[in-house]
């Protein structure tokens, strides 16, 4: 039996607690009186997943059975969740490529030929072919690839479509092929409540176009949070093109949710509570501490990039995409949410090595910004863990460091635009056009692995909300230099950033401590 | 922007990191990284067993008790212990270490012994508790005849949770592992002990109290007095606390003064209780705490006058709890409660 979520208070008794930052973590001693969420314990991971997922295909919410749906002749097209999901990536073999094979033995019995497999990546870089094959298997990659299972191409304007408009005036375009299917399977990981459902298809397959309707800092700002749909205009945003999606195109969504074993048994230590560790995690501790530290910066990286997570599926479920999804969210709900009393001075976050964009990559400045204002700070329901106008405390090392492949307009928007300005609305006005339209940026999208042109404003607005929230930003352990281009403050330890806090916050602040990965969501009372 | 297209296209192959730290750097950074392992290493060491005991456990925090995880079921067989081989190394322990060792860093009183002369068959012994010291002070005290053919129960979360720790404790004490927290996991050795011959130590609070003052005294001891019809002996500690406190591993320096007090063995009425045992029991316990305030006979008149309680502390701020229960003893016993010169 797991045990629920909770909120720790630090007391006198409690140890250091374990703080992540970048590709490593310390242990942290807060002050008396900070409350630490925690997130529910990891639930156990179905048995006999084929078994559930073909009662899932069979006996779908919504829909005919999906072997129902399947007759010879017709176009089938299966879409898939890209490399953004799920964070760390999963052991092999994943869902996504075991609900593919069973999708493709109905299809096979019904006489399917004309199959096309897409990754969903909107505007993310394509992903490698070892990457596509991680994702869906050896069988499959090998039955499928290269002609048949490939990447979305966001800016292919002879393989898209516009399937219409919302009553809003928003353009729904998505890709080509998937819009003239006969039927659209989407197989869909769903690791935080802001992901999955009418999101799917809308956003994984469309094009810039379409995006800018909902990825904008006006939209942003009004999604409190996107983790919590139905206070999201996001989320509206991409109900009413799921409407008109649904209108044109029949979808057959299957959607999975994991348990939180973030991390593999020979670091279990990061996914236990600090002071359940025993003498061996202790030892671990130690050990993997100070050979972390040792290594050089990139053996170090790569090391943890190769970490893949042992994950348990809590639930397959599938059919039409919004009955779908609602019981999706209530098992993700299920696994991260913690209750939490009122919001506090000061919100804590320790921020990992990864974030859906820098998968086998850098997370470079506007990364770190777009998890931990974006991310990690919409983590929440009802209300922020931090106040208005309070003081959010991250810690990451901050390096100016970028992947010179994946995010070759991340390192211009940092040179260029950053010196300028940090205000979202004056970047979107004077900036996004140039950066959306850039032809050498859609180049380098389209024929290397680099995110779209416009990807790191989007990661800029990912942040909007939290910006115009917060009366001040410090990084502990940030590059000063660095901070100050992203207008932050950069400290040394937590004292230093308390000390920095106090100054905005007042001379006794709250802290809340949001203890996460694994991921935990806060329902703020 | 695209007269920048080559210069751009010249810089992308590079990563940043190149560019800001060269190798040589990078080297020298290593090379300092390396010479600060060690202090790294300690100061890692260091902040992780903050908050964490000698054995590196950490206590769980308030706010986190409830949320405890149910513990899987677990036993440490200790029939082992009380093989005659292992019960000769165990007094040779007891009388070449732990009770010399005890002796010379305490200056025990010890009191009321002659009160176990008629007591014949097994017994069992109970004790407030609030320092590592009361079990070595009670089976260094106890007459030959009973520290030879004694058990001790100790905590099974405490005692019990790693084997080393199970079979030193066992060793030494023959401690048998008691279930607290109101956990049924283990099934309890003591009435087997008992049939068996063996007297029992036990201590009915469940745990060493937090300040010096004694907690409530769980039922437990007087259910197995009054099911097995076994007398029991109340032992009452004094000083304990501020020679050795929860949280401390060895004594506080200059040798001071701590009692061993025995008092009156008490036989279960054929018709009583387990409750009215219990608050007989109590009774005892509380008249002798006070014996070393008031004196004997002013302790007996006190409790028959009923204005002894269990010595619960008085009811303050827990630094003044702790503050009163941890002042030494004075180096004698208090005065007696009548004058020498009053006597006939």
């Amino acid at each position: 039996m797991s045990r629920p979520g909770f909120v720790l208070e630090v007391d006198e008794r409690t140890p250091a607690l374990l703080v992540h930052q970048g590709e490593g973590f310390r242990l942290e001693k807060f002050p008396l009186g900070t409350r630490v969420i925690y997130p529910p314990e990891s639930l156990p991971g179905l048995r006999g997943l084929d078994g559930h997922i073909r009662h899932a295909l069979d006996h779908p919410l919504g829909a005919e059975p999906l072997r129902e749906l399947l007759f010879a002749g017709m176009k089938l097209t299966i879409v898939f969740d890209d490399l953004s999901l799920p964070l760390p990536p999963m052991q092999t073999p994943d869902i996504r490529g075991r609900i593919i094979e069973a999708v493709l033995e109905l299809a096979a019995a019904k006489g399917v030929d004309d199959v096309e497999l897409i990754a969903g990546n909107s505007l993310h870089r394509r992903m490698t072919p070892a990457e596509l094959k991680r994702a869906v298997g050896e069988r499959v990659f090998r039955s499928f690839f290269p002609h048949h299972l490939r990447n979305h191409d966001a800016e292919d304007r002879d393989n898209l479509l516009e399937v219409g408009a919302t009553k809003h005036g928003e353009v729904v375009e998505i890709n080509k092929r998937a819009a003239t299917s006969d039927l659209i399977v989407y197989v869909n990981i769903t690791l935080t409540a802001m992901s999955g459902g009418p999101k799917s298809v809308s956003v994984g397959l469309a094009s810039y176009r379409s995006l800018k309707h909902h990825h904008n800092v006006h939209t942003l700002r009004h999604s409190k949070s996107f983790n919590d749909p139905p206070n999201s205009a996001m989320h509206h945003s991409y109900d009413r093109m799921a409407g008109v999606l649904d209108a044109q195109v029949k979808i057959f969504q299957i959607e999975t949710t994991l348990n939180n074993d973030t991390f593999p048994s020979q670091l279990g230590f990061l996914n236990k509570r600090e002071w359940e560790w025993s003498i061996r995690d202790q030892a671990t501790y130690l050990a993997v501490k100070r050979a972390n530290d040792l290594a050089p910066v990139r053996q170090r990286r790569a090391l943890w990039h190769r970490t893949a997570a042992p994950y348990g599926i809590t639930s397959v479920t599938a059919g039409s995409p919004a009955e779908v999804h609602e019981v999706t969210l209530r098992n993700v709900l299920r696994q991260q949410l913690t209750e939490v009393d009122g919001p506090s001075d000061i919100g804590v976050w320790g921020l990992p090595y990864i974030c859906p964009y820098n998968v086998n990559s850098i997370m470079n400045p506007i990364l770190m910004m777009s998890l931990g204002l974006g991310y990690f700070f919409n983590l929440y329901r009802n209300q922020p863990i931090v106040r208005p106008g309070g003081v959010a405390i991250y810690y990451h090392p901050l390096r100016n460091e970028f992947h010179p492949v994946h995010h070759p307009s991340y390192i211009d928007f940092y040179e260029e635009v950053l010196a300028e300005t940090t205000d979202p609305v004056a970047i979107e006005a004077k900036y996004e056009q140039q950066f959306a339209t850039d032809p050498w940026y859609t180049h380098l999208y389209r024929n290397s692995y680099a995110y779209h042109g416009v990807h790191p404003l989007y990661m800029w607005y990912w942040g909007a909300h939290a910006l115009e929230h917060l009366g001040q930003v410090i990084v502990v352990g940030g590059d000063r230099r660095t901070a100050t281009r992203l207008g932050f403050r950069a400290a040394s330890t937590l004292d230093d950033a308390l000390e920095m806090a106090r100054d905005v916050v007042g001379r006794s602040p709250t802290i809340t401590y949001q203890h996460t990965p694994p991921l935990s969501m806060a329902d703020v009372r | 922007m695209s007269g920048e297209r080559e210069e751009r296209a010249q810089r992308a192959p590079q990563p940043r990191t190149k560019g800001q730290h060269g190798e040589r750097e990078e080297r020298q950074r290593l090379r300092y990284r390396k010479a600060g392992t060690a202090v790294g290493l300690l100061k890692e060491t260091r902040t992780l067993l903050s908050g964490r005991d000698w054995r590196g456990r950490s206590r769980t925090p308030r706010s986190a008790i409830e949320h405890e995880s149910p513990e899987g079921p677990r036993e440490f067989p200790t029939g082992w212990a009380r093989m005659a081989a292992v019960r000769a190394a165990r007094h040779g322990i007891q009388c070449a270490g732990l009770t010399p060792l005890t002796w010379s860093l305490t200056r025990p009183s010890v009191q009321g012994l002659h009160q176990l002369e008629s007591l014949t068959g097994p017994a069992v012994f109970i004790a407030n508790h609030s320092s590592h010291l009361d079990t070595p002070l009670i089976l260094g005290s106890l007459p030959r005849r009973y520290a030879r053919r004694i058990a001790v129960g100790a905590a099974a979360d405490y005692f019990f949770d790693a084997r080393w720790r199970a079979a030193v404790t066992a060793l030494v004490f023959n401690a048998f592992p008691v279930e607290r927290h109101g956990s049924r996991k283990l099934r309890s050795l003591a009435p087997h002990l008992l049939d068996r011959g063996w007297s029992l130590l036990l201590f009915p609070e469940g745990t060493r109290s937090e300040d010096g003052w004694m907690g409530q005294m769980r039922l437990g001891a007087a259910q197995l007095c009054v099911t097995r019809g076994v007398p029991c002996v109340p032992i009452v500690l004094r000083g304990t606390y501020a020679a050795m406190p929860r949280g401390r591993n060895w004594p506080v320096p200059g040798r001071p003064r701590v009692v061993v007090q025995f008092g009156t063995p008490l036989v279960p009425a054929g018709t009583e209780g387990a409750r009215g045992f219990q608050s007989r029991l109590a009774g005892a316990v509380s008249q002798l705490w006070a014996e070393e305030d008031l004196g004997w006979y002013r302790s007996l008149r006190d409790s028959a006058d009923g204005r002894l309680g269990l010595p619960v502390g008085p009811p303050a701020a827990s630094w003044r709890r702790t503050w009163e229960s941890s002042r030494p003893l004075p180096s004698r016993r208090a005065e007696p409660a009548w004058r020498e010169d009053a006597l006939p």
